[in-house]
Parts: structure tokens; sequence; C-alpha cells
């Protein structure tokens, strides 16, 4: 055991290092003339740039106040009045066409990065709920002492962790999700949902088979049939131990769901490559997008984690 | 088994073989009748098939052949309600197997709302009522791990009286436990034979074979070689494997 004094001079070291590695990339990166715009990638995240507020049709400005900005329509309609503006672009008796800016207001909007982690996030919920279904059934199917059942569940989890996701992802949209019609966000759903839920069953099996045999017979001898011995005995305890894989399940799981990107949904990875066709700053781009996948999964092993301390209360 | 038996025998074993997956051969032509009221223990070496026998008797063995009747049900006949049977054996095992995730009370009250389908209120108030009976009473909300091993056996007991059993199988309640814990659970043991409670019991406590038994049985190798009076098995045997048993114990 060091003493607490030398531990810190590891610590700084450490810290050297990845500043050391870092620098050695910046360095790199001027070598071949990189120019750094972080601001670029701003827009990106929030957008501040002005709304524009447009006429509704063609008439007269009529009144100018600080706190409101009334059309007058020439069609004799309701005038139309905007209210809380923060720029005025029209004055007093200005002659106003369908469309034309009378006042524009500054507002923060989510940039499309933002939308994008938005539907990473969407995307991994919902298809960890199917995949959890899926796994949860595919599971109990594992350890059932039906032969077809055990085959099914077999052949399930055998296909789907032999092949790669990308190819998975590639056959639901353009073979299953054609003939099932299915529009791009419900295939990238049903290939991921399956895809996890693979893994889950794996997990629910082992889950379950950690589970001392003698809770079974326990349960089964004060009467309970084997759905509900399962569900008020083995499955509880066997959520509890299962929670720390199936919070890597879902972070892998958000991980995973950068692949959708290649059927044109725009989640945070198609979000960013969007964002460099329209920036070219590239190398903040890619950064800031991987920053946002951090983000979002160090948040979810912290909820994790705090889940797992509530329901350690029985230990 | 809507038909009311009334008849003085509460398990009949007749014949029953069981045969494990793996060739062995645990039980081998067992019969036994065991009365209403009867308490009944059972002695023999490691893998006489003592366990075998006693998990047979609600199922949680399957026989290969023979026939088991409980209180008149035929159990393994068709249209026989495994899970309805069970209610009505209570099982006790070695390793207490008390659901962790559930309190004292939790655990007591599981079956009965769930499987006999009583009211919650009253299940809880008869789960406290059964608590203190077995000496809980101020345990009713912690969790099984903050016992100590005598105290979860005692609750395993009152779990499985929760379901108002006929019957209540034993097997090797005490072995798990330490010595200074032995004797509060069969306390509760023979209170609950005094209750007229039809139990059969594996077990090496010989001393609570002779107090409380009404008769013994012997098992070696898969087969029921002796049953008789606690007084006829430890004073007067004339069964030579027996004898060698005993011998060995003392
Ligand atoms: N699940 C099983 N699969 C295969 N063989 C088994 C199984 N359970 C028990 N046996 C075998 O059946 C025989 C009887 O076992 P059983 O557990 O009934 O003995 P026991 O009398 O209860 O012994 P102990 O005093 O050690 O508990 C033993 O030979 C044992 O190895
Ligand atoms: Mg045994």
């Amino acid at each position: 055991m060091l003493t607490s004094p030398r531990r810190w001079l590891w610590h700084g070291l450490s810290v050297l290092i990845i500043a050391g590695l870092m620098g050695t990339l910046y360095i790199a990166s001027k070598q071949i003339n990189y120019s750094w715009q972080w601001a670029r990638v701003l827009p990106y995240i929030v957008n501040t740039a002005p709304l524009d507020l447009r006429a509704s049709g063609n008439g007269t400005i009529t009144e100018v106040t600080p706190d409101a900005i009334t059309l007058t329509l020439d069609s004799g309609d309701k005038p139309q009045v905007f209210k809380s503006y923060d720029q005025a672009v029209a004055a007093q008796g200005d002659l106003i066409f369908e469309g034309d800016v009378v006042a524009r207001t500054v507002q923060w909007r989510a940039g499309p990065l933002l939308h994008g982690l938005w539907v990473t996030l969407k995307i991994s919920v919902i298809s960890l709920f199917f995949a959890t279904l899926l796994g949860l059934a595919a599971g109990l199917m594992r350890i059932s002492s039906n032969p077809a059942c055990q085959n099914l569940a077999f052949a399930y989890v055998g296909l789907i962790r032999g092949t790669p996701l990308l190819v998975q992802i590639f056959i639901m949209y353009f073979f299953v999700g054609t003939m099932l019609n299915l529009d791009r966000f419900s295939a990238g759903v049903m290939a991921l949902s399956i895809f996890t839920g693979a893994y889950i069953a794996e997990i629910v099996r082992s889950g379950i088979q950690s589970i001392s045999p003698g809770q079974m017979e326990a349960a089964r001898s004060l009467g309970m049939s084997y759905p509900k011995a399962m569900t008020h005995v083995i499955l509880p305890q066997a959520f509890k131990r299962t929670l720390p894989p199936m919070a890597g399940q879902l972070i892998n799981l958000i991980k995973d769901s950068s692949l959708v990107s290649v059927i044109a949904i725009t989640d945070l990875t198609k979000a960013g490559r969007e964002a460099i066709s329209g920036n070219f700053a590239t190398f903040e781009v890619w950064i800031t997008v991987a920053g946002l996948y951090l983000i979002l999964t160090t948040l979810l092993s912290w909820v994790v984690r705090r889940i797992e301390k509530r329901l350690a209360a029985s230990d | 088994m809507t038909e009311a038996y009334t008849g003085k025998d509460m398990i009949v074993a007749t014949q029953v073989n069981k045969i494990y997956a793996n060739g062995c051969h645990a039980l081998k032509n067992v019969s036994a009748t065991i009365s209403r009221g009867e308490v009944v223990v059972i002695i023999g070496p490691s893998g006489s098939g003592k366990s075998t026998f006693l998990r047979a008797l609600n199922q949680l063995e399957q026989i290969n052949n023979g026939q088991i009747i409980i209180d008149g049900i035929n159990m393994y006949a068709p249209g026989t309600n495994i899970n309805k049977l069970r209610e009505r054996v209570g099982m006790v095992f070695q390793s207490f197997n008390l659901f962790p995730h559930k309190t004292v009370k939790g655990n007591v009250m599981l079956a009965p709302i769930k499987v006999a389908k009583r009211e919650p209120k009253k299940a809880e108030q008869d789960a406290e009522q059964l608590l203190r009976r077995v000496g809980l009473g101020d345990k009713l909300d912690v969790y099984p791990a903050q016992l100590s091993g005598g105290q979860q056996q005692r609750v395993a007991i009152a779990r499985a009286l929760a379901m108002n059993p006929d019957v209540m199988l034993f097997d090797e309640p005490t072995s798990a436990l330490d010595p200074e814990m032995v004797g509060e659970v069969l306390d509760v043991m023979k209170s609950l034979a005094n209750d007229g409670m039809t139990m059969v019991v594996v077990t090496h406590e010989m001393g609570f074979a002779r107090e409380v038994a009404d008769r013994v049985l012997f098992m070696e190798d898969g087969e029921l070689l002796v049953s008789d009076t606690p007084d006829n098995i430890f004073s007067s045997t004339k069964h030579p494997r027996l004898e060698q048993f005993l011998s060995k114990l003392l």
C-alpha cells in the first residue's frame, strides 16, 4: 500500500500523461494545418440565430409599441399582432406583403446535434423496452423444460449474436421493412430491439439460474404454480442481480444505436455528419458528438447506481 | 378432490420407486402409511434416500412408479391439481430457503395472499399471530439476512404453517444450525406435535425422535428397513443394520 502523498504523485502523473497525449494530438493537427474553430460547433448545439416572424397576408403596419406590432390586413380579417418580439424590422405605416419579415425574436433553440441526441435517446429507450420483453421471453424459454421453447430461443440467440448488427439493420430495413412497409424509425427500433434482446436473454437466463434452486422449491412447496413462483419469488431476486449487466446493455444499446444512421435516421451520429457538411469543422464535431454520447452514458450509469443502492435494502 | 376424506390415513405410500436421471435408484419399493396426527421420524445413513422420500411426498421429486395418496387424494391420478395438494403439505428445508427480498412478515404472507387469495389484511394478522407463536413477534419487518439461523428456520416453519397445511414435512431442519440454536427450533416442532399436527421429520436428533416421535422409520440404501416405535428402535433392536447405524451415532 502506497502512502498518501505518494498516491497523489501518481494521480498527478496520470493527469500529466493525458495532458501530454492531448497536446501531442493538438500539435499533430497543427502539422496538417488544421485550424481549430470550436465556435462553429456551437450553433449546432444551441441555435441562437434570431427567429423571423412573418406576415400572414398583405397589409399595413398600424401600430408599433415596445410590446407589440399590429398588422392590419387588407383582407379585412382580424389584425395580426406580433407580441414579445426582440427586434422590429417593419416601421409604422409600412406596406407589407405576405411572407415579409415583420420582426425577429431571439430564442435559444436546440441545435441539430441536440435533436440528434434526443433521437438517439428515444430510439434507445424504445428499443430497450421491446428488447427487455423479447429478452425476458427468450430467457425464460431457454430455461424451460419444453424442447421446442429451448430450441427456438437457442436459435434466436445464436443467430443474432453470430451476425453483425450493421447487416441486421440492412436486412431489417431493406428486406423486412419493405415487406412490412416499415418506416426508418420503426425498422431501426426493430433491428436494435431484436439485437439487444438476444443479449438480454442471456442476462435473464444467467440471472435466473444464479438464484438458488431452493427458492423455486420453497415457492412450489407452498402451492405456487410455476408462473407465480417466477413472478413473485424468482424474477424479483433475479432482477436485482441483473441490474448491473442490464445497465451495461443499455449503454451498449446507446452506442450501438449510432449504426442506425446508415438508414438515414437523424440520430446523434447522423446529425454530426450533417453538421460537418455544413461547417467543415470535422474534428470539433466528432469530438463534440463523442462528448455527448459520453454524457448520456455516464448519466445513465449514475442513475442505475442509485437504483442499485435503493434495492440493496434487503441485503 | 371435493369429497371430504375422513379416514385415519394421512399419507399412504405404496411400492414407491425413484430412479434419478443418472441411474441412481434412490427409492426401492418403499411403502409406508402415516396416520392423521402421527409424528414420524425418518433416520438412516447419508444417501439412504430420506430426502428423496420426503420430497416425493409433495412431488418435488417425481416418482417412477408406485402410488402416493395424501389425505385420500391420489397424487398421480389424472386430474389431481398438484398445486392445490401442495397447499396442504407444508415443507421446511435444511437451508431455510426464505425469500430474501421479502421481510419476515412478507415471507409468511406471500402464499396466503397470492395462492390462497386471502384478504391481505387478514393474511397480515394471521402472519403476525403465527410469528408470535414461533417467538418472533419482534422481528416482523426485518429481512431474513438480519436473522440468526434458528430465527430463520422458525420463520420458515411459520411460512409453511400459514397455508394451514394438514401435514408438515421437515428435511433435517436443524442440521444447518449452530448447536445453541437447535433447541429453539425443536421446541417449536414439539409444540406443533403437541397440537396434533401430522409430521414427517428427517433428522439426526435422536433425542427428538425418542421424545416426540410416535414411530421411527429406518432407511438404508433406498430401502425402508424398519418401522417401529422409538422405544423398540432405541432399546431392543433386532435389525443388524439399524444396530450398526445407531452404534456409529453414539
Ligand atoms: N438430483 C439428484 N440426481 C441424482 N442423484 C441424486 C439426486 N438427489 C439425490 N441423489 C442420490 O440419491 C440417493 C439418495 O439421496 P438423498 O438425498 O435422498 O439421501 P439422504 O438420505 O437424504 O442423505 P443425507 O442424509 O445426506 O441428506 C443418493 O445416492 C444421492 O446421491
Ligand atoms: Mg437429505
